[in-house]
């Protein structure tokens, strides 16, 4: 008799506590439902002084985190706990990471993130950053360089500070395959399966489409689209060997693969001697990354110690010494020459405008969603 | 008052185990179900309920390859799973002696290390210039183009490597418990070994082979972390799609309706599974009890 009953009791209890979660829970999903990130009116970051506890999130091998670098550095001089985070891998899957949460008004308890201009762009768009006043960022607009203050997407730096800048182009494992010099050349049967590609929708089939002879900042879907089937032909036969984030330098350590599409800063990721950066014959695509402040971040007035910080040229210098990109500050070059570095010298620290006269900006395609569809087909084919 | 008492105790013994499932099944299973019926797109003024149910169809289009290839990644290592896992989990419940133990600890002892830095170590394990990769090579045991990374064995290997101890556990504890006896009398009625594994062992086994087979599909079926670090291009698995629907295309309600229909195969599959099994191989001594 009782086992009889037992299970419709248990039937019934359980469509009670269901009842009672999903109302509660629905309840608190009304409340944060609308509006979404700062709720439609833009919050300016709060400045003043600086101290307590500050979060930040960074790509790998973007600053030297060590006991001697520059996180240690600027902890002893403000006395701001600093976690540094290096959890960014990819523009797109980062945001998709924090979304939700941003969406609710929230960080993740982070206080700058590191992000490409296009997806600065995207989450000012989208409410989830906050404006910093020009007043509290003095050492920034003192020594920036001239060429980075206006860019298009943020045309009075309202809610961006450049980080890094940088390049894609191809890396090039010398001992293997000195020749490479065109993205073209990645398609020679000959490497088949000793290459690999960024997943970067913006860098990848931009690439190809210059190698063609295509502009990007003025290629239609059709021209984006045609691009990405030339890449995935050539993922369908084999000749890619993958497609990559930050890892393609993993693959070029272990000599996996003799060339990749790949970023000019990565030479201290890379451990392999005979590696070395190219400009593509064609062009290359020419990227900056920004430190942005995103709604509900914690203790903003350290956030913007911090960019202050890495604005003084001896600290930038510093940073450009370890990550080997391009310095969004004056003075840099002057001081690295004092110093003897060979870094002064280089072309890919330090691009000329001969150097990348050939280069375009990460555009972004007509028909984004369309676009991106097919370029994440392919990715995961 | 003390039979109402009594009588309440399954209830409590049951509690936790309910909110449990409540909290981080059921709740999540209804805020996904939602999800996939909403419309709309993230940069365009967000999603909204429209009880879009195309999203269903939708997203199975251009990803039926994936998810035939994860029903064969996933199936072979289960397979090869068995074959490896079946024979250790014998020897170790009636052949290690002393050893029990220690061999038992061994099969754990992976789990002392991250499932990722476990899989990401088979990387330079087997990048193309390693030792092993070379001896591969001078036995022609690799494909055509000499190497193992980024192919579809790379990753089924990892499935089977990542996966055994799931094999192995339920069935040791299976063979454990075997009744010896009944295999002395087996061969008292003159079968011979091979008879005596095949006519008791092995039918009295079954219910550990289910839930082994059971523990290493489900899981491998969905995996994405061996396809992305160890494949290479058309290699994905439904998970890589599942992933990138969710944080490179920001298609929310396709991601959940695909992940719905994902769990409808993986059940449609497992009951046909047992169905073929027999459920009295799933459910062991239960069912002979009440007979």
């Amino acid at each position: 008799m009782v086992t009889e009953k037992d299970p419709r009791r248990i039937t019934a209890l359980l469509a009670v506590l269901v009842a009672a979660a999903a109302l509660a829970l629905g309840l608190a999903a009304c409340g944060g439902g609308g509006g979404g990130g700062n709720g439609g009116e833009t919050t300016v970051a709060e400045g003043g002084e600086a101290k307590g506890d500050l979060t930040i999130s960074n790509w790998p091998g973007y600053i030297d985190p060590g006991k001697n670098g520059t996180i240690a550095e600027f902890e002893e001089k403000t006395g701001v706990k600093v976690d540094y985070i290096e959890d960014i891998n990819s523009n797109d899957t980062f945001f998709g990471k924090l979304q939700p949460q941003l969406e609710q008004g929230q960080s993740g308890g982070r206080s700058i993130f590191v992000v490409a201009d296009y997806m600065a762009q995207q989450m000012h768009d989208l409410g989830y950053l906050q404006e910093i006043e020009h007043d509290d960022l003095p050492t920034v607009f003192e020594n920036i360089l001239p060429d980075l203050k206006s860019p298009a997407f943020d045309p009075e730096r309202r809610f961006s500070v450049p980080w890094q800048g940088g390049m894609t182009g191809i890396w090039v494992d010398t001992s293997k395959a000195p020749e490479i010099k065109s993205v073209n050349d990645l398609f020679d049967p000959k490497y088949k399966g000793k290459v690999t590609m960024l997943d970067e929708l913006r860098e990848t089939p931009a690439l190809v489409m210059l190698a063609e002879g295509v502009d990007p900042a003025k290629a239609s879907a059709d021209q984006w689209l045609a691009a990405i089937d030339k890449i995935k032909a050539a993922a369908d036969s084999g000749q890619i060997r993958r497609f990559t984030g930050n890892d393609y330098t993993e693959d070029l350590t272990a000599g996996n693969i003799v060339a990749a599409i790949g970023w000019s800063g990565d030479a201290s990721l890379i451990e392999n001697p005979n590696a070395e950066w190219r400009m593509p014959t064609e062009g290359c695509v020419r990227w900056s990354e920004n430190m942005v402040i995103p709604v509900g971040a914690p203790n903003t007035p350290a956030a913007i110690a911090f960019m202050n910080f890495v604005y003084r040229p001896e600290v930038a210098a510093d940073i450009t010494g370890y990550v080997e990109y391009i310095s969004p500050v004056e003075g840099v070059k002057e001081i690295l020459e004092k110093e003897g570095s060979d870094l002064a010298k280089s072309e890919i620290v330090f691009p000329t405008e001969e150097f990348t006269r050939n280069c375009t900006g990460q555009n972004t395609p007509p028909e984004l969603d369309r676009v991106n569809e097919a370029w994440q087909n392919v990715l995961t084919g | 008052m003390r039979s109402w008492s009594k009588r309440l105790v399954p209830y409590w013994l049951l509690g936790p185990g309910l909110l449990w499932l409540l909290f981080f099944f059921v709740v999540p299973m209804y805020f996904m179900g939602e999800l996939a019926l909403y419309s709309g797109s993230l940069t365009s003024g967000g999603f909204e309920f429209t009880w879009a149910w195309s999203n269903f169809p939708d997203s199975l289009s251009g990803h039926t390859e994936q998810i035939f290839r994860s029903i064969f990644y996933a199936g072979t290592a289960t397979v090869l799973c068995l074959l490896i896992g079946y024979p250790l989990a014998y020897a170790i419940a009636f052949r290690a002696g002393r050893f029990k133990t220690l061999l038992l600890f061994a099969v754990i002892a992976p789990f002392f290390t991250t499932y990722l830095i476990r899989t990401i170590a088979w990387k330079t394990i087997l990048s193309d210039d390693s030792p092993v990769v070379s001896v591969l090579q001078t036995l022609s045991l690799t494909p055509a183009d000499g190497r193992v990374l980024a192919t579809s064995g790379a990753v089924i290997a990892g499935l089977t490597y990542n996966f055994l101890p799931f094999m192995i556990l339920p069935l040791y504890a299976n063979l454990e418990r075997l009744d010896l006896g009944l295999i002395e009398a087996a061969k008292d009625l003159y079968s011979d070994s091979r008879t005596a594994f095949l006519k008791v062992t092995l039918p009295l086994t079954m219910p550990g082979i289910v839930a082994g087979v059971l523990l290493t599909f489900i899981p491998a079926f969905g995996d994405y972390v061996n396809a992305q670090l160890l494949g290479g291009t058309g290699q994905a698995m439904i998970g890589n799609v599942i992933q990138s629907l969710y944080l490179a295309q920001r298609d929310y309600p396709e991601a959940a309706a695909l992940s719905f229909l994902m769990m409808a195969l993986i059940l449609a599959i497992v009951l046909a599974y047992i169905r073929f099994a027999g459920t009295e191989a799933f459910m062991g001594e239960e069912e002979e009890r009440e007979a």
